[in-house]
């Protein structure tokens, strides 16, 4: 059984009682990500605003639920939202493996085509993009799937860009050079003055969002890994003003190019890192040319910055959820001997926490400069090594390992303090030093860093003193869950199985 | 006053103790059951069903971790073993504790023992809980009381029973140079928090205070009663007299906290008696578990000496909050400060450096970074301190701390402080505003959604019991401010 597309997902939430319709007229000024950081931050049904000002909002359709932040994410694979933190990784890890490829739909049986708006009738106003917080640079499209296509090959791209809109038919795209669709469009079609057609496909099926966070080896097919994800293929269906495929059962496509040479503001921000980030800078500008939707469109949206800590908006909960075990498949083949790598789930993309058992000299160190220099490039700033069998989705454990193991003289391992790149959207530098460089990276470098808190061998013996075998602390879990301590915390404890 | 028993009612009345009613072995399996709840934050625990003359109790005055919830308070069941209630800040906690206030014995509430029950001299029969493999019965929480020259002070104790009267105890070696040779002395088990705390406070900070029950009066009002001229906690739930002697035998298991950063010394305890209350309930302590009591408590009287010491040595008191997590086990502090002038992050770092022996890293925060968010308060060290310029290194020839479990053979090392605050030089455009609901929606917005959320989640409430919202603030986030 696969989710039903972003609508099949909703029904779903709706289904277990974490979906809350909101009827009465909500605005897209505030008001809708207001209401949705009180969700977010109380751990609260997801809101769908029935009526924001003549359309549809969901905000945060991802996010997960506190103690486990991956279970909207498992909800959207048809993988049980109980899943234990390993089986949810393992089960996501198989899939990527198992790449599924697209099948292409007539036009008449896409529901992204029920209404079509090309040439004066296209504009963006017409729907509720909303204003997240005040201080926002303006009104965004914050939870969608940027499909881009390679001028030299048939690879198409899909990421994960936000868009502020300007007017009935531009906006800016936040493009920071160093990721792919970015290093496609500053490295390819500007330096040959060619506009980059591009796709933003709003209200995709959940696997094809989760793809889009996902760094998935160039060349390779984005929706294939789609697939795999939802376990069935992906309807594509041709877009109406360029070659690009599409997903078929989206909310809302807006297809466009974003022209070399043409830059228009974007931000400031309340960004995932908890705080709202400037100045205000100039980004590649979107000409939009056609619009096509279903005829009552749901926009889902993300209210960035919050629940910074405890992963409470639909980023956080798809880095945990998406970036996580993709990353872990990555490194594995790559070579390295990692058992899971995880975003740290206060700050998700700024520190990873990796366990492994690799113990050989300098394999540490080759493994951050790996990623350092690949995926980790521009915005992770840490990776924090754990032993394998240290649970890097448990804070408190890397906490305690980062305090008890990592020795300040021997294991945090600075790279270069002003030789790397970083994204502008950070807090540390001054404005001047994240400049306005043409291709979105940060005009001074900064320093990244890995830290080594897996545990020495003479540490081994105190550490084991405390561990009793598995067997006796499922049997202890299970006297506790017999005793009415809630069995969704215990590991291993069956909720259908416990006595009252 | 808020006796043991009082505290495990309270406990019991908040849905926050858990009646474990199989039989546990006291070899290990109930420590294994402790350090499981203890792991994944449920419940304090009692068991009442054991094979010796006591109940257990475990986790009375632990906590769950706070960063793994955004409403855990994990000092919340020492605060109402103190009778401050369930939800006091930990502001609000520092101050008390850090007050350091005496009652003299002669104003303390002086009561009869209410362990009158003779239980003979046989420490076998109470079958109390083992902690480590070595299949000897332990004692994990509770004070050992000694007089000389009129005066009795109550040092913390952790031991293990070798013969049917004998218990071998670790206890702070500044106590046993107080002692002077062997003394009468009794040991009280299943006592209140404010006592483990004054014992605490009294023999592991930066300098010996004996009169230990003067300030357990001082704290909670304990109270006490007289013994062969000592003086006890009155509420204890068990109380052993004897004699203790110095003796060079070791005392086997994982260590408590506080011996992590305190000289020891051992004393062989030779039983003379036993007395019980009725029911008696004695607590014991998974040592080396995660987020076990003695890293709470032992969190808790180490920041609070910090707290006082660094907001008093300057002539100005510019530290919000200092907070050792028992996340951590004490191997990191966090400091909210006033940043006065530039270079007070380095300074405030190396005092704390300077008056505590356990950790050898530093967070420091700036004002408006609220104690009740731990995972916010990290979030500012991965996203605020510049990685490169911001993560401090002392040269290698600091002292090495105790929580850590390197560099125990005492070679020295580096200290590490991240600086988590903004430049003071920077101007007051660069400095990034927060993202709260305070500060992201204008007031009539907010209050409006608020109003909205509100019926909403009442009207799901009937279906499925979603509760009302919390306070949008806790007392020490309305006390401190809730950042820019």
């Amino acid at each position: 059984m696969t989710v039903d597309g972003f609508r099949g997902y909703l029904r779903e939430v709706e289904a277990r009682d974490d979906l809350v319709r909101i009827d009465d007229p909500v605005s897209w000024n505030l008001e809708a990500s207001a209401l949705t950081m009180l969700a977010n931050e109380n751990d609260g049904p997801i809101p769908l605003f029935e009526s924001a000002d003549g359309a549809r909002l969901v905000g945060d359709p991802y996010r997960g639920s506190q103690r486990r932040p991956w279970d909207r994410i498992a909800l959207g694979m048809d993988i049980p939202p109980d899943a234990s933190r390993r089986e949810f990784y393992d089960e996501t890890i198989r899939r990527l493996k198992d790449q599924r490829s697209p099948e292409t739909v007539d036009r008449r049986d896409a529901p992204c085509k029920e209404v079509i708006e090309t040439g004066e009738d296209v504009d963006l106003l017409d729907y509720p993009w909303p204003y997240i917080h005040a201080g926002d640079g303006g009104r965004y499209s914050n939870l969608h799937t940027l499909v881009a296509p390679d001028p030299d090959s048939a690879w198409i791209d899909y990421s994960y860009h936000r868009v502020m809109v300007h007017d009935s038919r531009t906006a800016s795209v936040l493009l920071l050079a160093g990721e792919q669709t970015p290093n496609l469009f500053y490295y390819k079609y500007e330096r040959r003055d060619e506009p980059m057609p591009v796709a933003i496909v709003v209200g995709a099926d959940p696997a094809v969002q989760y793809s889009s966070v996902m760094w998935i080896p160039t060349g390779r097919s984005e929706a294939e890994f789609a697939g795999g994800l939802k376990g069935a293929p992906i309807d594509l269906v041709p877009c109406e003003t360029n070659d690009l495929l599409v997903p078929a059962d989206a909310e809302i496509v807006i297809e466009g190019e974003i022209r070399p040479d043409v830059r228009r503001d974007e931000g400031p921000f309340g960004d995932y890192f908890g705080y709202m980030h400037g100045p205000r800078r100039s980004m590649p500008a979107l000409e939009v040319t056609a619009i096509t939707r279903r005829t009552d469109p749901i926009i889902p949206f993300c209210v960035e910055g919050t629940g910074v800590g405890h992963t409470e908006n639909s980023t956080s909960s798809m880095e945990i959820g998406c970036v996580g075990p993709d990353a872990t498949l990555g490194l594995r083949a790559g070579g390295f001997d990692v058992d899971r790598c995880v975003p740290w789930q206060s700050t998700p993309r700024t520190v990873y926490v990796i366990s492994t058992d690799a113990t050989a000299p300098g394999e540490l160190h080759e493994l951050a400069n790996f990623i350092f220099t690949t995926w980790g490039m521009l915005h992770v700033d840490f990776f924090v090594f754990v032993d394998g069998d240290v649970d890097p989705l448990d804070q408190r454990a890397v906490l305690e390992a980062l305090a008890l193991y990592a020795d300040p003289d021997e294991d945090f391992h600075q790279f270069g303090v002003a030789s790397m790149p970083k994204v502008p959207l950070n807090i540390y530098q001054t404005p001047d030093e994240k400049g306005n460089a043409q291709t979105g990276t940060s005009k001074a470098k900064t320093a990244k860093a890995y830290i080594d808190a897996t545990r020495d061998r003479d540490d081994d013996a105190e550490a084991a003193a405390e561990a009793a075998d598995e067997e006796t602390r499922y049997w202890a879990r299970t006297l506790l869950a017999g005793a009415g301590a809630d069995p969704d915390g215990l590991p291993g404890i069956d909720p259908t199985e416990v006595e009252p | 006053m808020t006796t043991l028993s009082d505290h495990l009612d309270d406990l019991r009345e908040h849905g926050d103790l858990l009646e474990i009613g199989d039989r546990v072995h006291w070899d290990t399996e109930a420590a294994v059951v402790a350090t499981e709840a203890l792991r994944h934050n449920c419940a304090a625990l009692r068991f009442d069903e054991t094979a010796g003359r006591v109940a257990y109790a475990s986790g009375v005055y632990a906590g769950p971790d706070q960063i793994s919830g955004r409403e855990n308070r994990p000092w919340r069941r020492i605060a109402a073993g103190l009778g401050l209630g369930h939800d006091v800040g930990c502001v609000d906690l520092l101050d008390v504790l850090s007050r350091w206030e005496t009652t003299p014995l002669s104003e303390a509430v002086l009561l009869d023992p209410a362990a009158d029950r003779d239980a003979g001299d046989d420490l076998y029969a109470l079958g109390l809980p083992g902690v480590d493999d070595a299949g000897r019965q332990g004692v994990t929480q509770g004070v050992i009381a000694v007089e000389r020259d009129g005066t009795t002070t109550w040092a913390p104790v952790r031991g293990t029973v070798h013969r049917g009267s004998t218990l071998r105890v670790v206890v702070p070696g500044a106590v046993d140079e107080w002692f002077e040779g062997g003394r009468a002395a009794s040991v009280s088990l299943g006592v209140e928090a404010a006592t483990l705390v004054a014992a605490l406070q009294g023999w592991t900070q930066d300098r010996t205070v004996p009169a230990v029950p003067e300030r357990a009066a001082g704290l909670a009002d304990v109270p006490l009663a007289r013994v062969d001229g000592r003086v006890v906690p009155a509420s204890a739930e068990v109380r052993i007299d004897g004699v203790a002697d110095p003796t060079d035998a070791p005392v086997s298991g994982p260590e408590a906290t506080w011996e992590r950063a305190t000289e020891t010394a051992t004393l062989s305890f030779e039983a003379e008696g036993i007395r019980l209350r009725e029911d008696p309930t004695v607590p014991f302590v998974p040592l080396g578990a995660p987020l076990a009591d003695d890293v709470h408590l032992m969190s808790l009287v180490e920041a609070a000496t910090l707290y006082r010491r660094v907001n008093g040595y300057w002539g100005v008191s510019p530290v919000s909050w200092v907070q050792l997590p028992v996340e951590s086990r004490l191997g990191l502090c966090l400091v909210s400060s006033e940043i006065l002038y530039a270079g007070f992050d380095w300074q405030l770092a190396n005092a704390l450096f300077s008056f505590s022996d356990y950790f050898d890293k530093v967070l420091v925060l700036d004002e408006y970074a609220r104690p009740t968010d731990l995972a916010r308060a990290l979030d500012d060290m991965w996203v605020k301190a510049h990685p490169g310029n911001d993560w401090v290194f002392s040269d290698p020839n600091a002292p090495a701390a105790t929580a850590p479990v390197y560099r125990r053979d005492g070679e020295t090392g580096s200290r590490l402080y991240i600086s988590a605050i903004w430049d003071p030089r920077w101007d007051e455009d660069y400095i990034a505003p927060r993202v709260t609901f305070e500060s992201s929606f204008p007031e009539g917005i907010r209050e409006s959604a608020l109003e909205r959320w509100e019926a909403l989640t009442a009207s799901r409430a009937g279906d499925d019991g979603i509760e009302d919202l919390p306070p949008r603030y806790d007392d020490d986030a309305a006390s401190r401010g809730d950042g820019a």
